[in-house]
């Protein structure tokens, strides 16, 4: 009986139908100015040295000469009062952590800057990076970012030309002539490995203050600046600049930032493409025309090229691999293609509207059509490409096989490279009907002309291939399909021919 | 103490699950305007967690594990800091950002699920785990547009040029958080009567909501694959709220409809439609947004005045098509089709009532039958309609519904594919004998099946 | 970010995006929260005093006008096919 009602409502005290969602009607109930709390007050000045002392002592503060003011005492204490620990972070570990906030601010000259109070805790600090490598376990890609590595980051078993990469654009608390006075003069007890490691990790603790500074105190900074705290790992890495002067590149797929050597200028890429029109033309290698469009894709990408010449590389592309009917490479290069016309790149976008439409009729793919459809404006319903395949489409959604083979036998551009995809298909379809509707046969010349056969031949061809030779008969010099006989054989057929498409690259 | 605090411990005295939701819901109301800025102030980050441990759990009546304490101060902490950022992006501060409320939610929503895990929250606080999903998922897209509006395109991946994934970011993010409550919901082992297996209907509701937003439908077989396999265990669809029932069949009728499973679709919508609260407007509105071209497709059935009368956002979409297909005036749906198509594709019904067009084309050569009259009346008998119809006169009755100019001319194929088209779809039943130039259409009341003719 | 040629750099900034990705249901077509959780089926859509869907759907054809005007307009048009073809 209990297992009938949820438990939200088990309880006798609770409204059984007063929704979750009805308006909050909290009482007001005026608060105690926060810093006028009692036990806030309790605070013990032995605990404040005690938690003090074991923090400081492997900066030796002594040393420095800096009073620290009862903000960060207070911010220290809060650091090592019991109720303030986390199970999952140990108190060496909260106290590194802790050292390094210190250091920094005092390296940057911002201990009076920041705001103690609200400060996060180090152990917060440390569970909050965990957890967002929890969330996000691609996290460790960040290390590309140009950022520096921590120690122990999965970053420093990159290869070196990743360092090569990112040291003309490494953050300025990098650079050594950028340490200021106060570090000079602290002394490190520990190995110089040890206070190099600290260093690298201070500086990322550093970026952490930064960021804490922008949302607490108002200081003018920009939001845009924090996209790197953005949910998404970074994969961008900022342009590469290529140096490479060959013509030709096989394709290898990135797994590390390419390197400026491999890589091709825009100059030397618009003569690859030259090259590439030419030789495809000439010897018609498709694998090979593949490989070095995909290599040749990738130079641009690394280096944001994003503009005309992008276009004509992904249309040139996307039309070879129409001809030769690799659909999964060409819908690659029309998913690109969908994104640069959006940005008004130049190109042929009603040409590849076009394409886009016909190619979702193929893979029946009914929510993609819809966004083909949505993506039509009026303007592109004037072009003809895109005339004939929305004509195509509503055909074919109405059954209208008459229309299609008229539109199939008309169609503009590479467009009957993609309808000759699924013409067969929707044969069978008419097939199917005429078979249905028309009593007691029909001839093969009608069928022929209607489904945009190249002649009786090819039609009974068909037939045969997909039923059976017994629905065809001669009568008085005609070749006739004997339409009351074919039963559910069309059926049968097109039932086969429209299971779902398979394609390379596709879901 | 805080009045978030008190309403808290309220709830939890209560064991109220929906009290409990409110505490978490971060919006002030016009009963109590200053809910949030006064949760807000009561602490500082210095004195969070201690504040939050003495005014949540001190005191009588409450008997909480450690270790649930804990785990609600750690949420409640969360809670705070997004609330600072509610309050600092509400008072349009210079540093306040759609991002930083979504990053600190997803903190709390975080810290939530591991109440769950780890704490042994109880299942009575499901509705705080919805809601909680439920901002995330607001705040989230809140972040996504405004990152859209400040960022330029990025280059996301290596090998190619435009990457089209970064839109979604926050929200896919989120979508990983509300997931993880599915799961917490789905998987737990707890007996029945004390089980999360209660929130599922609810998250995976939400969780839909989430991934058509981020145009991820196909996710959706996988959370439904999932409820499948533990479907003997979870208590039966019908002992759940209404309002969960009726969101969660909604949606199942969405995902059919999208699928262009029709039949499935409308069984499901139907039943959302039945057991929708009825001054719920606008979910009975949407309910119908897809339900009547489920019944044009299926039935086809056209949506009553009476109906339409209730929603006039329904009325302006379906009521000229309608009006046109009843009286098999192709142009008028053409026409409509056109007006609305912007609209249709956008809530992705333009597919589905295209098909009505078969319908008005139905209704125009029934027209054509019926004009035919009847034959020469036998003796005794009943008088018969002609059945043999030359197909000149459904050409003739094409140039009427096209509104066909003198000089048009009409395709004579063109019309038999139109005829063999309805006779395949069994609206009309009969034969086109070709050589002859006329159709057989079924005699005894069956030319035109289920419309009286 | 960057291009590395200035006009398409131009070209990507100054025009602004459009045709986004139409989402597959718009903000405006999401289902809401119910105020309430629960409520009677006498509250829903189909009560005891709100009875059956008969009064929901139409048949999609009516007889209703003129038949004679069709006929007589169908043989007008009659006329004018059989000249026609």
């Amino acid at each position: 009986m209990s297992s009938s009602i949820p438990p939200w409502r088990a309880t006798a005290s609770a409204p059984s139908t007063a929704g979750a969602f009805t308006t909050a009607t909290p009482a007001y109930i005026p608060v105690q100015a926060r810093r006028s709390l009692n036990h806030h007050n309790k605070s013990n000045p032995s605990t404040l040295n005690g938690a003090y002392q074991p923090a400081m002592s492997t900066t030796d503060t002594a040393q420095t000469r800096v009073e620290f003011s009862p903000a960060i005492r207070t911010y220290v204490q809060r650091c090592f009062a019991p109720e303030n620990q986390i199970a999952s972070v140990s108190t060496a570990e909260m106290q590194e952590k802790l050292r390094e906030v210190i250091t920094n601010a005092a390296k940057n000259d911002r201990l009076n800057a920041i705001d103690w109070e609200r400060l996060q805790l180090p152990q917060i600090i440390i569970q909050n990076e965990r957890n967002k490598i929890l969330a996000n376990p691609s996290v460790s890609s960040w290390a590309m970012s140009g950022q520096p590595a921590s120690p122990g980051d999965a970053s420093r078993k990159r290869k070196s030309t990743e360092h090569q990469q990112t040291e003309p654009d490494s953050p300025p608390w990098r650079k050594t002539n950028n340490r200021n006075r106060f570090e000079d003069r602290v002394t490190y007890p520990t190995t110089e490995k040890k206070s190099r490691m600290a260093l690298d990790a201070s500086s990322k603790s550093k970026a952490n203050l930064e960021m804490r500074k922008k949302r607490f105190e108002g200081a003018g900074a920009t939001y845009g600046n924090s996209a790197t705290s953005s949910p998404q790992p970074e994969v961008d890495q900022g342009p590469v600049v290529g140096r490479c002067e060959k013509l030709e590149k096989n394709y290898f797929r990135l797994t590390s930032a390419p390197n400026p050597d491999t890589v091709r200028p825009l100059s030397v890429l618009k003569m690859t493409l030259d090259l590439l029109k030419k030789k495809w033309k000439k010897e018609g290698n498709y694998g090979y025309i593949c490989d070095q469009f995909k290599s040749l894709r990738q130079d641009l990408t690394v280096q944001h090229i994003r503009d005309e010449f992008t276009v004509s590389v992904y249309e040139i592309h996307a039309r070879i691999a129409l001809e030769k009917g690799d659909l999964g490479e060409y819908n690659q290069c029309q998913t690109q293609l969908r994104v640069l016309y959006s940005q008004q790149l130049g190109g042929h976008p009603t040409e590849f509207k076009a394409y886009r439409i016909l190619y979702f009729i193929y893979t029946r793919n009914w929510t993609a059509m819809n966004d083909a459809l949505a993506d039509v404006t009026a303007e592109d319903k004037k072009d003809p490409a895109v005339k004939h395949a929305l004509n195509v489409r509503s055909a074919l959604a109405l059954g209208n096989y008459h229309r299609f083979f008229m539109l199939y036998l008309d169609t503009p551009n590479m467009g009957a490279y993609l309808m000759d995809m699924f013409v067969d298909r929707e044969r069978l379809s008419a097939l199917a009907a005429i078979c249905r509707a028309y009593k007691p046969d029909v001839t093969i010349r009608f069928i022929t002309e209607e489904l945009g056969f190249e002649s009786d031949e090819q039609t009974a061809r068909f037939v045969i291939d997909h039923s059976s030779a017994e629905l065809l008969e001669e009568k008085s010099g005609t070749v006739r399909l004997l339409t009351g006989k074919a039963g559910g054989l069309f059926e049968q057929a097109k039932a086969e021919a429209h299971r779902v498409v398979d394609i390379k690259g596709q879901i | 103490m805080s009045t978030l605090a008190a309403e808290f411990r309220n709830a939890y005295i209560h064991g109220s699950g929906p009290a409990l939701a409110t505490v978490f819901t971060p919006i002030a109301t016009t009963n109590s305007p200053h809910r949030l800025s006064s949760f807000y102030d009561f602490t500082n980050a210095q004195y969070l967690t201690q504040d939050l441990a003495s005014s949540l759990f001190h005191g009588k009546g409450l008997k909480v594990s450690k270790a649930e304490q804990t785990a609600w101060v750690n949420v409640f902490a969360a809670y705070w800091e997004a609330v600072g950022e509610v309050l600092k992006f509400e008072d349009g501060h210079s540093e306040a950002s759609a991002a930083a409320i979504f990053k600190a939610w997803k903190k709390m929503a975080m810290a939530l699920n591991k109440g769950y895990t780890d704490a042994g929250f109880p299942a009575w606080t499901l509705p705080c785990m919805y809601t909680v999903g439920k901002f995330l998922r607001t705040f989230a897209i809140k972040a996504d547009n405004e990152a859209a509006s400040q960022s330029s395109t990025t280059f996301g991946v290596l090998d190619d040029v435009a990457a089209d994934v970064e839109k979604n970011a926050y929200l896919e993010d989120g979508a990983r958080i509300i997931n993880r409550m599915f799961t917490l919901c789905l998987t737990d082992r707890a007996p029945i009567e004390d089980s999360r297996k209660w929130g599922i209907y609810n998250i995976t509701s939400l969780l839909f909501k989430t991934y058509f937003k981020i145009n991820s439908v196909g996710l959706t077989k996988n959370l439904l694959r999932a409820i499948n396999a533990q479907s003997h265990e979870l208590p039966p669809l019908e002992s759940f709220p209404k309002s969960h029932i009726v969101t969660f069949e909604y949606y199942i009728g969405v995902i059919h409809f999208l699928d262009e499973n029709y039949t499935e679709a409308e069984k499901h919508l139907s039943t959302a439609w039945r057991m929708c609260h009825r001054q719920a407007i606008k979910n009975r509105e949407l309910i119908l947004m897809y339900l009547i071209p489920c019944h044009l497709v299926t039935t086809h059935t056209l949506p009553s005045k009476q109906l339409l009368a209730s929603f006039p956002q329904l009325e302006l979409f379906f009521r000229p098509l309608s009006n046109c297909i009843r009286k098999g005036d192709l142009v008028g749906f053409d026409a409509a089709m056109a007006a609305g198509e912007e609209e249709f594709v956008k809530r992705r019904i333009y597919l589905p009532l295209e098909r009505g067009r078969d319908i008005a084309l139905r209704n125009l050569f029934r027209k054509v039958f019926i004009a035919g009259g009847f034959e020469e009346p036998k003796e005794g008998q009943p008088p018969v309609r002609r059945s043999r119809i030359p197909v000149v006169e459904f050409a003739a009755a094409l140039r009427i519904g096209t509104h066909a100019t003198g000089r048009t001319r009409i395709d004579i194929d063109e019309v038999e594919c139109l005829l063999s088209n309805l006779i395949y779809k069994g609206l009309m039943k009969g034969y086109i004998a070709r050589e002859r130039g006329f159709v057989v259409l079924s005699k005894n009341n069956a030319a035109f099946p289920g419309t009286g003719v | 970010m960057s291009n590395s040629t200035p006009q398409g750099k131009a070209n990507a900034s100054e025009q602004p995006q459009q045709q986004q990705k139409p989402q597959v249901l718009e903000e405006d077509d999401e289902f809401e929260d119910f105020p309430v959780e629960d409520w009677d089926q006498e509250e829903a859509e189909q009560s005891a005093t709100n009875e059956g869907n008969d009064h929901l759907w139409e048949e999609s054809w009516d007889d209703d006008d003129a038949a004679e005007d069709f006929s007589k307009q169908l043989k007008e048009e009659l006329k004018k096919v059989e000249a026609s073809a």
